[in-house]
């Protein structure tokens, strides 16, 4: 009798170890989003290495907080053009957001390594303005590291980013690729 | 003065214009990035001041700390070492922050200043320099409190 309980402790114990690590809540406070803008004439490439990220495993629901003032460019004129009121406004909207699910969340292991495709739903706003998307990113389950990586396109005006006139109409992309690439840790 | 010679410093004014005009456009185009740590501190507050702030009137503290074209305020900030790590950058990130407290300031050192914080301890207290990006506040979606943002960090 004894024997089968040195047996079960360990094993339940272990048991309520890997599911608070699968319920439990992972964060990300330092993930790297960057964009790419292209035309003929210019290409444009910022970074922004303060993304805070969260993913709720039970549930699949994930959300994302970007500080605008975060993205650094190449040149100083562009960033100060990108920050200004007539592009991004960030002393007014100081950071973007998104919220939505994975929709196969129940095909993600959490409890073990490996790679997963996922698909994501969810809302993006910018400037205030919020359109749903609908995209597709790959998860990583390492260890206790979970990993979120996704590269998709915004059109800047969905968002009211537009430009009629002078160098920013020629030497911004409409549609700017973002690339988002995240570690999240138990909390 | 004969027609000829006001012809030629028409087209020498004309050519000192142009090339004027090309230098500046050049130079704004090519205009190097505020020096954080060489530029003068416009704030000296403590992390716990600062975080109240924010969580008190964030539209006040914004209002008062971040600029229209992000050359924010630079800020002199004053608290304790909670934790130190490195982003994916591979820059130092300190975290200030006193226990009771929701958020603190999370400071983002540059490649360069980033070795002054491998002797740091949690604990420690030390006044970070460095710019403004974002304020502190609880978000819903995310469920928790999101730290001020400070970046191009170094030690005072």
């Amino acid at each position: 009798m004894k024997k089968v309980f040195y047996i079960l402790i360990p094993a339940i114990v272990m048991t309520m170890v890997s599911f608070k690590a699968i319920n439990g809540r992972l964060i990300s406070r330092s993930g790297h989003i960057s964009f790419y803008s292209h035309t003929p004439l210019e290409d444009i490439t910022a970074h922004n290495y303060k993304v805070v990220s969260t993913i709720d495993p039970g549930s699949g629901s994930i959300a994302f907080s970007v500080p605008m003032q975060s993205f650094e460019f190449e040149k100083a004129l562009m960033q100060e053009h990108y920050n200004g009121k007539d592009f991004l406004n960030t002393k007014a909207f100081p950071k973007a957001k998104f919220e939505g699910t994975i929709q196969n969340i129940d095909d993600v292991r959490f409890a073990e390594d490996g790679v997963y495709e996922a698909s994501v739903k969810g809302n993006l706003t910018i400037k205030d303005i919020t359109k749903p998307i609908n995209e597709k990113g790959t998860i990583t389950v390492k260890g206790n590291t979970v990993n979120i990586r996704t590269k998709f396109n915004v059109v800047l005006a969905d968002y009211g980013i537009t430009f009629r006139k002078g160098k920013p109409s020629t030497n911004i992309g409409k549609e700017i690729e973002v690339t988002v690439d995240a570690d999240h840790l138990p909390e | 003065m004969s027609r000829r010679k006001i012809f030629k410093v028409i087209i020498i004014l004309a050519i000192v214009g142009i090339v004027s005009a090309v230098s500046i456009g050049v130079y704004l185009f090519n205009k190097p990035h505020r020096d954080v740590e060489a530029a003068s501190i416009e704030f000296r507050v403590s992390n716990t001041d600062l975080v109240t702030q924010y969580l008190t009137n964030p539209e006040k503290a914004n209002q008062k700390y971040l600029d229209d074209s992000g050359n924010s305020s630079i800020l002199a900030v004053t608290g304790k070492v909670h934790s130190i790590s490195r982003d994916m950058n591979n820059q130092a990130v300190v975290l200030l922050k006193d226990e009771e407290q929701k958020a603190g300031v999370s400071c983002t050192f540059t490649l360069q200043t980033s070795e002054q914080t491998e002797k740091l301890q949690v604990g420690q207290s030390i006044t970070v320099k460095g710019v403004i990006r974002a304020g502190a506040g609880y978000d819903e979606d995310l469920g928790l409190y999101e730290d001020v943002i400070l970046e191009k960090c170094s030690i005072l």
